[in-house]
């Protein structure tokens, strides 16, 4: 019952902060200088027309009654249509969203998993070589830039050897072709896949890495190791039995954000490989002006972190049996 | 039959300062059924004797002399392998409770299982849980708290479990690292009872380890008294507490007695210790020690029998007195 | 409850293996399969920059929207590659001319849509009519003086307009014709609703009907956008402009590339055969050293100049303008930030635009050396009554760094900035707008440029005209030089109005309003050189340089590209691309 309660008290407290977020930024957005029309650098465009677009896109009524007007049709399900697109918001989303999560979702988890594990190993063999290699390893391949990492990965992968194709989701070619069928066409987008998963993979796989050895460190010094190994266990097991879900604790919660936060994609790294999801598009919307396209791409952002918070929480009550709410 | 054979036992460990004399040519032995306590102040060496007779010592810390004989056999030459299947099978530890002795992610009965299930090949899980009963009954537990986590224990049975864990697989030896510390006055009491009465029950050796001479007196029969690392008293338990011979003895005795006799002002004493790096030529006690003389800092002590069952290591004391 | 009582810990740690390796392998097998090529139809294979926006042309206000959407609806007129002057295209013959009833008839040619239907007056009556009723943006304007439109054959449609514009061809008849059929009942249901215009623009088109060269086949969006041959493609086997038409190719495939750098590997790898976006000189180099490609250098009708802030001091004053257009140094600009990649532009209109653009525009000091330009400005500024602490020309007559300049009513000249596009968006502007800086500041100008995010830029310039000068650009300017009444007419000084430096002079008005009703060509082009003299005398902006467009593309699969102003990028090239055979 304590845990429901609780759960309760936090999706009150989530349902007011998203509604803060939501309005905080949707001033924002209109506070701050520029237009949806003010881009559209056309000769032929008048001011007339400047003016009616404004007002087509509801823009000329005050912020109060464009708030009211917008909180309407969210509660009705309707996030508004894309200044930019012309089509209704949920359906950009609901097309790029999946994209982003295929190629984020499974980096975070590939490198959570490749890098706990050698973190692990690095921990428990401290101070020989391996453990310096790993650590290094990983502070370099996280210090790397991600865009320049990922230009001499395209280039040589895809120009100069040219196993992999050079950028985006899937090959023309290929789909086009009625005789190719699904599983071909799969095949093709995890073909396509490869590069920046590889890319993301190398980032980002060093800070779980360290995180994992860092926490196997603190553990390996508590009392009840001393005591695994004063009872005659084998070295794997203390490590992988007694140390290892002392130490997964904080790193498994870390991962469940990090899994939470890759739906935000990169537009970095979805800009250098034409990948068409959720982060470029944001960041698009925002440099566009495109108020109801940004606006919902931030609160789905904002709505899943918030949930996912909630989650972890729970995920961690779970975990570790001290801790009860 | 003599269960543990020490001789001349010196371990040292490394700092950054260099090595560092933890302990210092150390013998005793202790026999089946018997109870051998260490007192002392921390710092003394009293638990690194305890990690080394386990083979649990630290990367730094080395055995430099002596020889550790355990049934006849050499413990200390014993390869990793050979030494994990004597651990906890043969010797095993009672460590203090009110550290992380326990895993809090385990529940205690799987903890205590685990170590039956790593050196009883062949046993089920379910009978390894009957026997883990069969414990927790021993060292007076409900069954009912079997499968509870360790944050849900108090401290007393924190420490039965801790017990209970050690007699898991029947061990001919068990060191008690401080097992009563921590714990109240009466659980305290409680808790030394039955370490009585199991070891009574199983017939087990006890090396007993605290800095609590009153606790030592209680439950074993020889007491062994150390300072800087060095072995300085050593007796029937009786004799010791009853007639201390060395001057550190003294002290220890008298600042328990001053709570329980008449109003005399209590010796308290000195807490300063030595530099274990570069010890000393003559006694270390010299500094703190009130009958000390200016022989004692640069001659070293002797062993000086002061009857059959003790003897004290001291350069001051007249024997004859 | 806790991880190693939910899973077996054994069966946790061979199970994330096992998803690892078997992930890894899967990516390294798909090279196989995926490697073969379709087998269908060898496709020209074309990189965008960006995705298109949409295909509904009247929301299509971007470049890349309209690079499809012009494979598909088609003009009455449009210019030919040659000479830029207008042919029919759609429609059969020149517009006939009615001084009596101010109209104009035009013939269409005997053209199908591509499903299969008649393309008729209908068609294109139905398409004014749209524009005018719904005021849709870009175009309305262009109607404006259109009062009535007749059909009085299938294949006949009349114009009646208020008064005679000469503008009409040129700019009115070349925009898209679409099918009425398609777009009637989008426009009944947009009627009832309270925004039709937006319901208009934001009605989605999955398959644009076409009457041009291509059709859509399809658009998986963030992939790929397909197109096929027309079959009912009017211009087929015509000839068009003194140039025959096909097209030749079956299929296009447009891709689309984040950056540049991707776009080009992609040219050099052989996984498109053009890139439909101007480089950057930078990459010549490189490309120059690969066989397989070639770059294209065409010439833009464009304009990127400085503007001046006339409605408030000091740049009201003509000196102070004048001045400052005797210190640009227009090679410099040329070589040093274009890297000889452009032209240097002294009208408003360019030289390219042999007919309109005025050869006797005002110069200012071309060609000079730095310190004789600085001696002019000085001149200038000290006939007008201007004043320095330090003068740039010393006693003796020696050019020196000038400090403190002050205005002829004697106070001090205050900190004016220089505002331009932020780096990232466009270099060139920001580097000259730097340049320019150090120029005006040489003459005691206490000149600052600032770079500022391009929306807050626009603002600042268009809507609240709180700016000093300027320097923006204009990328795609039509031919018919329309424009520059747009950019300075003085009822367009307002918010969100062309003209940005709110030049007022009323010669200038009664001119770009005779230029307007002017039939004649010649005669109009009497007024429009009038025009361009008095911008370039009056410097409301002051024209600078324009880029080059570097394109690449490859010709082992496909040649045939047509070059012309704006980029090979135009339908006269689609309409004649054809395979590359293995004959050299």
């Amino acid at each position: 019952m304590e845990l429901n309660k609780y759960i309760l008290r936090r999706l009150i407290e989530i349902t007011v902060i998203f509604f803060v977020i939501l309005t905080v930024l949707f001033l924002l957005f209109r506070l701050a200088p520029g237009d949806p029309v003010s881009r559209m650098v056309d000769p032929s465009m008048t001011a007339e027309d400047a003016r009616r677009l404004i007002e087509q896109l509801g823009l000329d009524q005050p912020l109060g009654t464009q708030y009211i007007i917008y909180l309407k049709s969210f509660f009705s399900g309707d996030l508004g249509i894309s200044f930019h697109y012309g089509v209704p918001v949920l359906d950009i989303i609901g097309e790029r969203l999946p994209n982003t999560i295929l190629l984020f979702t499974t980096s975070v988890i590939l490198a959570a998993l490749t890098g706990i594990f050698f973190g692990k190993i690095a921990s428990w063999h401290k101070g020989k070589k391996i453990d310096s290699w790993l650590t290094i390893g990983a502070l370099i391949c996280h210090t790397l830039f991600l865009p320049w990492l990922a230009l001499i990965i395209i280039w040589f992968f895809g120009y100069r050897i040219g196993w992999f194709p050079l950028n985006g989701i899937l090959s023309p070619e290929i789909w086009t072709d009625p005789a190719n069928g699904f599983f071909i066409r799969m095949l093709d987008v995890l073909h396509h896949m490869a590069l920046p998963l590889m890319t993301l993979f190398i980032i980002h796989f060093g800070s779980y890495l360290l995180v994992m050895r860092s926490s196997m460190l603190e553990t390996l010094k508590e009392d009840y190791i001393i005591t695994a190994r004063a009872k005659g266990l084998e070295e794997k097991v203390i490590r992988n039995h007694h140390a290892a879900p002392n130490a997964a604790l904080p790193v498994v919660t870390s991962v469940a954000l990090s899994l939470a936060f890759s739906i935000n994609g990169g537009a970095l790294t979805e800009t250098v490989f034409s990948w068409p999801g959720i982060g470029r598009e944001l960041v698009f919307a925002v440099s566009n002006n495109d108020y109801p396209l940004a606006l919902a791409s931030f609160l789905l952002i904002a709505i899943v972190v918030l949930l996912a918070n909630l989650l972890v929480d729970i995920l961690y009550a779970w975990l570790d049996p001290r801790i009860r709410y | 039959m003599t269960l543990l054979d020490v001789k001349n036992l010196s371990i040292s460990y490394q700092t950054r300062g260099g090595p560092l004399q933890a302990v210092e040519d150390i013998s005793f032995a202790l026999d089946k059924g018997k109870t051998l306590g260490f007192v002392g102040e921390s710092g003394c060496g009293k638990s690194t004797i305890g990690l080394a007779l386990m083979g649990l010592l630290p990367p730094n810390t080395t055995v430099t002399s002596g020889s550790v004989r355990f049934n006849g056999s050499d413990l200390l030459s014993l390869s990793e392998e050979k030494l994990r299947q004597v651990r906890w099978q043969k010797i095993a530890m009672i460590f203090q409770a009110a550290m992380n002795a326990l895993n809090p992610v385990h529940r205690v009965s799987d903890q205590v299982a685990e170590a039956i299930l790593a050196h009883t090949p062949g046993i089920s899980k379910t009978d390894a849980l009957a026997q883990v009963r069969e414990l927790f009954d021993l060292v007076e537990i409900p069954i009912k708290r079997m499968n509870d986590y360790p944050h849900q224990y108090s401290g007393g049975m924190k420490q039965r479990a801790v017990i209970a864990m050690a007699l898991a697989c029947r061990p001919d030896l068990i060191i008690a690292d401080e097992p009563t510390t921590a714990l109240d006055v009466i659980v305290q009491a409680q808790i030394l009872d039955e370490i009585k009465s199991i070891q009574k029950e199983l017939n087990l050796g006890i090396l007993f380890i605290s800095h609590d001479i009153s606790v030592v007196a209680d439950v074993c029969d020889h007491i062994g008294v150390m300072y800087a690392g060095q072995l300085v008293e050593y007796g029937h338990r009786r004799e010791v507490f009853e007639s201390p011979g060395h001057p550190y003895t003294q002290e220890l005795v008298g600042s328990h007695q001053a709570l329980l006799g008449a109003q005399c002002q209590p010796q308290s004493a000195p807490s300063a210790a030595p530099n274990l790096l570069s010890p000393p030529p003559g006694c270390r006690y010299c500094d703190r020690c009130k009958e000390g003389g200016d022989t004692c800092r640069t001659e070293a002590p002797q062993w000086i029998e002061l009857s059959d069952n003790h003897r004290i290591f001291c350069c001051h004391r007249d024997p004859e007195e | 409850m806790s991880i190693d009582s939910a899973i077996p810990r054994p069966l946790w740690g061979v199970m994330s293996r096992l998803l690892t390796y078997g992930l890894v392998i899967c990516l390294l097998l798909t090279g196989g399969p995926a490697c073969s090529r379709g087998k269908q139809a060898a496709a020209l294979k074309i990189g965008l920059a960006e995705e298109p926006r949409t295909l509904n042309v009247w929301l299509a206000s971007d470049a890349n929207s309209q690079k499809i959407l012009r494979q598909i609806y088609q003009p009455l007129y449009r210019p030919e590659p040659a000479t830029l002057k207008l042919v029919p295209w759609l429609a059969e013959s020149e517009p006939v001319f009615d001084p009596e009833t101010v109209s104009y008839t035009v013939k269409i040619r005997p053209a199908k849509w591509s499903d299969g239907s008649d393309l008729t007056s209908a068609d294109v009556a139905f398409t004014a009519r749209l524009i005018k009723e719904f005021k849709i943006p870009r175009f309305s304007a262009k109607w404006s003086f259109v009062t009535r439109i007749e059909t009085p054959g299938p294949r006949t449609v009349r114009y009646y307009l208020k008064a005679p514009t000469a503008v009409f061809l040129s700019r009115t008849l070349i925009g898209p014709v679409v099918q009425k059929k398609e777009w009637e009942s989008v426009a009944r249901a947009a009627r009832q609703l309270e925004k039709p215009l937006a319901a208009l623009l934001n009605h989605k088109i999955a398959s644009p009907v076409s009457s041009g060269p291509f059709m859509l086949t399809q658009w998986r969006r963030g992939a790929y956008l397909h197109l096929q041959q027309n079959p009912h493609f009017f211009g087929r086997n015509l000839t068009i402009g003194g140039l025959q038409l096909g097209p030749h190719v079956e299929n296009l495939l447009f891709k689309i590339y984040g950056t540049s750098d991707v776009a080009i590997l992609a040219l050099k790898k052989g996984a498109i055969d053009m890139f439909w976006q101007g480089i950057q000189p930078g990459y010549l180099d490189d490309l120059a050293k690969d066989p397989g490609v070639r770059t294209i250098s065409s010439a833009k009708s464009a304009l990127y100049f400085m503007g001046f802030n006339m409605r408030r001091s000091p740049f009201n004053d003509l000196a102070l303008r004048q001045a400052a257009a005797a210190l640009i140094d227009r090679d410099f600009i040329l070589t040093r930030v274009l890297q000889g990649h452009g032209q240097k532009m002294f009208s408003v209109v360019p030289d390219e635009n042999i007919f309109w653009s005025c050869p006797d525009v005002d110069r200012y000091f071309e060609g000079l050396p730095r310190e004789d330009r600085i001696r002019r400005a000085y001149d200038i500024l000290t006939r007008s009554g201007y004043s320095w602490e330090v003068p740039p020309v010393d006693a003796s007559g020696q050019v020196q760094t000038a400090s403190g300049l002050r205005l002829p009513n004697g106070a001090q000249m205050p900190r004016f900035t220089i505002l331009t596009p932020p780096a990232d968006y466009d270099p060139h502007r920001a580097i000259s707008g730097l340049i320019i800086q150090e120029w005006l500041r040489e003459l005691g100008m206490p000149a600052y440029a600032r770079p500022m995010s391009f929306g807050a830029l626009l603002q600042q310039v268009k809507e609240r005209h709180d700016f000093d000068t300027f320097i923006l650009g204009y990328g795609k300017l039509p031919i018919d030089p329309d424009y520059i009444r747009s950019m300075f007419y003085s009822k367009f000084d307002r918010p969100r109005g062309w003209n940005m430096s709110g030049y007022r002079n009323p010669e200038f008005d009664r001119l770009a309003n005779a230029s307007r009703k002017v039939i004649d060509p010649n005669q109009r082009r009497e007024l429009i050189w009038d025009m361009q003299l008095l911008i370039s005398r009056e410097l409301p902006y002051l024209p600078i340089y324009k880029p080059a467009l570097i394109e690449a593309i490859r010709e082992d699969r496909f040649h045939g590209w047509v070059p012309m102003q704006d980029g090979i990028g135009n339908i006269w090239s689609f309409c004649r691309l054809r395979p590359t055979t293995l004959e050299k």
